[in-house]
């Protein structure tokens, strides 16, 4: 199967585990991923005022060459990619002033084709016709969490995972939410799937700071440990998360979080793909487990060590 | 004691561009608070998203300018989704964030990035911080 595929800026470069682990179990689920030409940044954030159309150019930009390449789906990894492509989709199809309004605008683009090397400057509306997805979707949509479970190459029942969602698949609800935003279950009916333990915890959907770590550093350790701290109470050994930024707050800036609160001492953070191509086979080399903070490699050991881990956890 | 409060004209100008930025109408907040309740960053704040809410609703300007929630609201939307009215309180920090623009406010600017955090931060965050609090 053959599918758009929009990996966002950040996984080019510091979440290279999450890009190179989906491409991996994208792979083994014979999916072909390809990325639309000349794609750029989404922009990270979508405008909440009205006046600030801008924000809107880049993330329908990228849709519409998914259509120009006769894409009917794209699909994400990145929670804040994800929320922007979405986001600015259903503006797209619901608000016929920013439909104009942004039409009119990329109107004057100029595309060099990639086989006719010729320049073309006419473009057709974007009308909202492209379909966003997460990963997490596609995966229950149009994999089917059945069939991904038949294809289950490897016991990971002793990892207990606490599935973090964070504020990007889920709110605001009307516009992006993959479930229900006060009870979600699709990334614990994945995680079943794949035969992980599941762990609930009350802080799967708060926020973990997001990007006031840039602005004010100080502030975003304290929301960070909450959510490490409520899933390591709740018996969880692991968080699986899907946002680059999440996985900055709660594994990269870990050293920071242990400073300020001296009782903690390391929890092990994975993006889900991580957990999803080592469940379909992969080698362990292809999920970039070297670059995390806290080393989550004892978790992959063989099960007759996964007591051992606990301990030392 | 009663007190009577003015709303001049400035104040409704305030009001309105506010409303009219947000595309919502801020009278709509009843003032229950779930708001506060539900914010992740709540403890680092001078003003309570509620209480942003009510010094929108009355015009005062000035008691927000100088207010730290403005840069301490990451959009999660933890309150618009639990608010019974719906009010994207995200929107409206935004909204008087780019009021205060034109005045000379500067929330954020490319030489405040701490030089050691600029190695290891991710592209995503360094461009929703820009596009979050820069001019």
């Amino acid at each position: 199967m053959r599918v758009h595929y929009y990996p966002g800026c950040t996984l080019k470069e510091k979440a290279t585990n999450l890009e190179d682990s989906t491409r991996e179990a994208m792979a083994r689920l014979d999916t072909d991923l390809v990325e639309p030409e000349g794609w750029t940044c989404c922009g990270a954030e979508y405008p909440l005022i009205t006046e600030k159309i801008h924000g809107l150019i880049p993330p329908v930009r990228i849709l519409r060459q998914v259509e120009i390449e006769e894409g009917s789906k794209v699909v994400t990894t990145c929670a804040f990619c994800f929320a922007v492509l979405k986001r600015a989709n259903k503006a797209m199809l619901d608000n016929p002033t920013l439909h104009t309004r942004v039409n009119e605008y990329l109107a004057d683009d100029i595309l060099i084709d990639p086989t006719t090397k010729e320049k073309r400057t006419h473009f057709e509306s974007y009308n909202g016709d492209v379909q966003v997805l997460h990963l997490l979707e596609y995966l229950r949509d149009e994999v089917g969490l059945g069939h991904l479970k038949s294809l289950v190459k490897r016991d990971l029942s002793h990892i207990k995972v606490a599935p973090y969602y964070g504020c990007r698949l889920l709110r605001p609800q009307k516009e992006v939410a993959i479930d229900d935003p006060e009870t979600p279950t699709i990334f614990e009916d994945f995680l079943n799937a794949i035969g992980c333990t599941v762990v609930d915890f009350p802080f799967k959907q708060e926020c973990c700071g997001s990007y006031l770590s840039a602005s004010m550093p100080e502030t975003s350790n304290e929301p960070s440990y909450r959510v490490l701290n409520s899933a390591k109470m709740n018996g969880a050994n692991v968080v699986a998360l899907s946002c680059p930024l999440c996985y900055y707050n709660m594994d990269t800036r870990q050293d920071r979080i242990k400073e300020e609160y001296l009782e903690f001492n390391g929890f092990p953070v994975l993006y889900f793909t991580q957990l999803l191509a080592w469940a379909l086979g992969a080698d362990v080399e292809t999920l970039g487990l070297d670059k995390h903070l806290c080393d989550p490699r004892p978790l992959f050991d063989i099960k007759q060590n996964a007591e051992d881990v606990e301990v030392n956890l | 004691m009663r007190v009577k409060l003015k709303i001049g004209e400035n104040e409704k100008k305030f009001i309105n561009r506010v409303n009219e930025l947000t595309g919502d109408n801020v009278y709509r907040c009843y003032q229950c608070g779930r708001c506060s309740a539900s914010c992740p960053m709540a403890q680092e704040m001078d003003l309570l998203p509620n209480q942003i809410i009510r010094k929108v609703q009355m015009g005062q300007e000035e008691d927000i300018i100088g207010s730290k929630t403005l840069t301490l609201c990451a959009s999660c939307f933890a309150c618009q989704g639990r608010c019974p009215k719906g009010i994207d309180i995200a929107a409206v920090c935004e909204a008087i964030r780019h009021l205060l623009e034109p005045k000379g406010k500067d929330f954020w600017g490319p030489d405040d990035v701490q030089p050691e955090l600029a190695k290891e931060l991710p592209q995503q965050v360094l461009v929703a911080v820009y596009k979050k609090f820069a001019k």
